[in-house]
Formats: structure tokens, C-alpha cells, sequence
């Protein structure tokens, strides 16, 4: 017993590069070796599809980008996903930026999906509006006159000019809006500056860490149902029966979560064996 | 005194209360100001505001690198890379089929190209590292020291297990044999007594089996004990309580703060 209980102690003073190592193995090998864990989609990202998925075929819908490089990995495969479904139910999408990354990875989601997949066409079945700073107040500026904020695309292309602007003049001409958000400005501003006041359903998918914050919104019924972090962007593909980066991400982040959490344990194990031995003394 | 002082708080005051009454007044004018003017005001600040924040960047990084202050090397990195956005961006688009402000997100310009293989790799890197930070600091820091951390170290374990799929592949009966284990470690911390905790043990174990068997080992129940569901649970009350408790309190400080503003106590804009 006492030959463990040193063991423990002495892990628990492991030189932190050895913790690094196994969280480095943790994440690489699942990617390479697949474990196919089964994906079994939460009721709040059920709402989402549900949602999206009652809209009737070619409505408007509004998609924001909020997110940048480093918060792609968990939001992007949500956008891929969200646009998929949205392309196949024939919907028009219309994509906006409140972060200046986000016009970029909006622009690579667009060229995939849209043009790629779907054979789609710039202008006549989606548009990329870009970005504009102003935080909130661009959020306010698209409910009262999104003509107004832009008069050009992000193609530089007059909004006049581009077919599937007429009729949209403002955040109510709208069905749906979906915001792909990582922080500030984003889902929340969203919410209170757009959606609230005029009525119109949104949905959001949010990064792990940002989930708790927006839950309130949507435990109240103001956002219908989220996708949290990675894990929501896999339920999400497991939906739509198109698996993609999500999906490969999850082995990797059960096994990198699993191995924290028996880091923890053994951090506390080492802990307790420890006060025991120093209350002995 | 007039125009350093006087003059930004009147601005401060009138705008304040026009954009705060505009909520509440229905006059076709000041609806208009609240909803479209204003906010067209906001845009073109936060426009000009960008070359401040820019310049003033680069202000602090040159006075770094002059002045040979600690770090001052790194400097040298961030002024190159403003320097070089500023040539893809107003100077030299790498691509002459694309046009003058679609350059910026066109493929093939220098800018698109500083974004792909430069900022974005750069941005993903430090995002990942988190995780190694994460993994070693809750291996140190994350202890059971009082009711309170323990609370917080079971919800974080719930949390991070039942949100992936890992976590739906756990049984709730393993859920119910570790609690009864866990228990039994808890029994023999508080009586030091052997034969109790091979009791409570034996007991618990023969418990959880018998219900088991009779219920035929289902995945999912009983639901309590299921960690996709508990994880769920924790997000929907106590994190929504929380939560709520904490945005309440932000408003109402935003509120006090605005108010402030409007009645010209709070002067730490002009520098007082």
C-alpha cells in the first residue's frame, strides 16, 4: 500500500512535458486510428435541425460569422453543416461578419458548400455581405436598414445589382437567422439588438466555452436550441448524414477529455495522500 | 476648460439621454435618430476608430524598440507584420485581375495569402496550446480542498465526459458501481472500520446488480445517473441560474454606469 501511495505521490510531481506528451498522444492517435464512438445528438442541437428544418423551401435566412482562426475547429464544421442543410432545403443564404476574420473562413464555407457541393450561384442563391466594424451597432444598422450599411458586397458587387437582394431591406425581411458565434460581438448582441425586438426565430452555434452564457437564451425560449462547441458541430453532421471534421474531431477530444479528467483524479489522489501523511506527522 | 470639458459632456448628455428616451418615446424623429442615425454615427467612429488603434500600435511598439525595453525584439515582429498588411492591403495586391477592395478577400492577393498560411495557422496554434495549459494546470490546481472545489470538480468532470460521445457510451449502472465505491472510500474515511465499508460495499454492489438484472442493463437508466443527461441537467438549472443571476447584475451595473454618464458624473472619457 505505502509502495502505491508513493507511486501516486511521485506522479503527482510528474514533470508537466510529461502531461504535454500524453495529451499530445491523446489527441494525435485517436485522428489516426478512429475509435467511431456513437454520435447521439442533445435536444438542444435536435432543436436546432427541428428548427431549420420546419422552415418552408426557399426562405431567406441570415447567416452571421462570427469566429476567427483560432476558434475554427469547433465552428466551422457547424457552418459546413448549418449551409448544407440550408442549401438542400433550397434555401436563399445571405452571410454577414461582425469579425473581420470571419468574412474569410464565411468566404472558404461559401465557395465549398455552395459552389462546390451544390453547383450554386453567387448572387442568385447566396451572397456574402462581408464585414463592417461597429460591433452591436452593425447589428442595429442590419434591423433598421441593411441597405444603408451595404451598399456593396464583399465582392464588391452594388447590392442593387444582385438579384437576391430585392425584397430585403431589412433584419424583418428575414425567416431565419443563425449565428455562427466564438465571443464578442456575436450571439448575444444578436439576440437582444435583432431577434428579440422584431420576432424573428434564431438559432446559434457557439464555441464549448461560450455555451453558459448563452444558455439562459435559449433555456427562455429567445434562441431556438445551440450548437455547443465541437461536440454540437458532430451531432449536427450526425443529423444532416454528412460526417466531417466534427465528427473526426470527437474521438480525439473524448480520449484528450478522458485523459484530463484521470489527471485530475490522480492530481487529487496524490492530494489527499499527502495531507493524510502531513496531519500524521 | 470649455471645449476639453464642457463642451464632451454636454455631447455626452444629450446623446446619452436621446439614444435612452428614444426607447421609450414614440416620436417618428428620435426613433429615427435612436435607429438609423446614430447608429450610422457609431459605424463611421468605429471606422476612424480602427486607424487610431492601428497607429497607436504601432506607436507603442516603435517607442519599444527605441527605447530597448524588455521584450523589445517581439516588437520587431509586430511592426513587420503591420507593415507588411499595410503593403498588401493599400500597396501591392499580388493578384492585378482582382480589383481594388475585393483584393482583400480574393484568392490569390498577398493579403488572402497572409491570412491563410500566416494569421490563421498562427491564430490555431495558440488556440491549441490551451489544452496543454488546461491538462497541466487542473492536474495541479484543481483540488478538493473544501465542499465548494469539490462541487466544482464533479460538475467539470460531469461536464467534460457527458458532452462527448464518450460520455453516452457510459452506462449509468458504472455511473452507480463507482458511487458505491466512492461511497465506501467515504465510509471508511469517516468510521474507520473495515467490516462497515465491506458492508456498505457488498450491500451497494448486490443493489445496483440486482436492479440492473431486473431492469436489463439499460444504457440510458436510470436517467439521473446518465452522464449526457446530468451534463444537460447542470447547463439547463444551476449554470441558467447562475448565470442569469450574473447577466442581472451586469445590466443593472451597465445601467448605473449609463446614467452616469448622462448626468456627467462619470468624466473618466475627458481624463478625470
Amino acid at each position: 500500500m505505502k509502495y502505491i501511495s508513493d507511486l501516486i505521490l511521485k506522479m503527482s510531481s510528474v514533470d508537466r512535458r510529461w502531461i504535454f506528451l500524453v495529451i499530445a498522444l491523446s489527441v494525435i492517435l485517436p485522428l489516426y486510428f478512429p475509435l467511431g464512438l456513437p454520435i447521439r445528438p442533445t435536444p438542444t442541437t435536435q432543436q436546432v435541425y427541428d428548427t431549420i428544418d420546419a422552415l418552408p423551401h426557399g426562405s431567406k435566412i441570415l447567416v452571421s460569422c462570427e469566429y476567427g482562426p483560432s476558434t475554427k475547429p469547433e465552428i466551422h464544421p457547424m457552418v459546413l453543416s448549418v449551409l448544407r442543410h440550408l442549401f438542400k432545403n433550397e434555401h436563399k443564404v445571405y452571410v454577414t461578419c461582425l469579425w473581420p476574420d470571419g468574412q474569410f473562413l464565411a468566404s472558404e464555407a461559401l465557395d465549398l458548400v455552395g459552389r462546390d457541393e451544390y453547383g450554386l450561384t453567387y448572387g442568385e442563391d447566396y451572397v456574402l455581405l462581408g464585414f463592417r466594424p461597429g460591433n452591436e451597432a452593425v447589428v442595429k444598422g442590419i434591423v433598421s436598414d441593411i441597405r444603408k450599411l451595404y451598399t456593396i458586397d464583399a465582392k464588391g458587387t452594388k447590392v442593387t445589382e444582385i438579384p437576391m437582394m430585392n425584397g430585403v431591406n431589412r433584419f424583418e425581411d428575414f425567416d431565419f437567422l443563425f449565428s455562427a458565434s466564438a465571443g464578442y460581438p456575436g450571439t448575444i448582441e444578436w439576440v437582444q439588438y435583432a431577434a428579440d425586438p422584431t420576432n424573428v426565430p434564431m438559432s446559434t452555434g457557439t464555441t464549448s466555452i461560450q455555451v453558459n452564457e448563452v444558455m439562459p437564451y435559449v433555456a427562455a425560449g429567445q434562441v431556438q436550441g445551440i450548437l455547443a462547441g465541437m461536440p454540437g458541430a458532430a451531432e449536427y453532421e450526425a443529423l444532416i448524414g454528412v460526417p466531417g471534421i466534427g465528427t473526426s474531431g470527437m474521438d480525439a477530444q473524448s480520449i484528450a477529455h478522458l485523459v484530463i479528467v484521470l489527471f485530475i483524479v490522480l492530481g487529487n489522489v496524490g492530494y489527499l495522500i499527502e495531507r493524510n501523511r502531513s496531519k500524521k506527522y | 476648460m470649455l471645449w476639453k470639458r464642457h463642451i464632451p459632456i454636454l455631447i455626452v448628455a444629450v446623446i446619452g439621454s436621446l439614444t435612452l428616451f428614444g426607447w421609450f418615446i414614440d416620436e417618428p424623429n428620435i426613433k429615427a435618430f435612436v435607429n438609423d442615425d446614430a447608429t450610422q454615427w457609431f459605424d463611421i467612429l468605429a471606422s476612424f476608430a480602427i486607424f487610431l488603434g492601428g497607429f497607436n500600435l504601432l506607436k507603442m511598439q516603435l517607442q519599444k524598440v527605441l527605447r530597448k525595453k524588455q521584450g523589445w525584439q517581439y516588437s520587431l515582429f509586430a511592426i513587420g507584420g503591420f507593415i507588411l498588411a499595410i503593403i498588401a492591403g493599400f500597396f501591392y495586391k499580388g493578384n492585378p485581375d482582382v480589383a481594388w477592395g475585393t483584393h482583400v478577400t480574393a484568392d490569390g492577393t498577398l493579403f488572402k495569402w497572409i491570412f491563410m498560411y500566416i494569421f490563421a495557422p498562427l491564430g490555431a496554434t495558440m488556440f491549441a496550446l490551451l489544452a496543454f495549459f488546461v491538462a497541466s494546470a487542473s492536474y495541479r490546481a484543481f483540488r478538493i480542498r473544501n465542499f465548494e472545489a469539490t462541487l466544482l470538480l464533479v460538475s467539470g468532470i460531469i461536464i467534460m465526459i457527458g458532452r462527448v460521445p464518450l460520455g453516452s457510451s457510459i452506462s449509468s449502472w458504472f455511473i452507480l458501481y463507482l458511487l458505491v465505491l466512492i461511497g465506501g472510500i467515504a465510509i471508511n474515511s469517516v468510521f474507520k472500520n473495515k467490516q462497515y465499508t465491506a458492508i456498505f460495499v457488498s450491500v451497494g454492489i448486490i443493489i445496483v446488480t440486482s436492479a440492473g438484472s431486473s431492469m436489463g442493463w439499460p444504457l440510458d437508466q436510470p436517467g439521473i445517473f446518465y452522464l449526457p443527461h446530468l451534463q444537460e441537467w447542470i447547463y439547463m438549472n444551476p449554470n441558467v441560474a447562475g448565470t442569469r443571476s450574473i447577466m442581472m447584475g451586469i445590466g443593472l451595473g451597465i445601467f448605473a454606469t449609463s446614467i452616469r454618464y448622462i448626468l456627467g458624473i462619470e468624466k473618466s472619457y475627458i481624463g478625470e
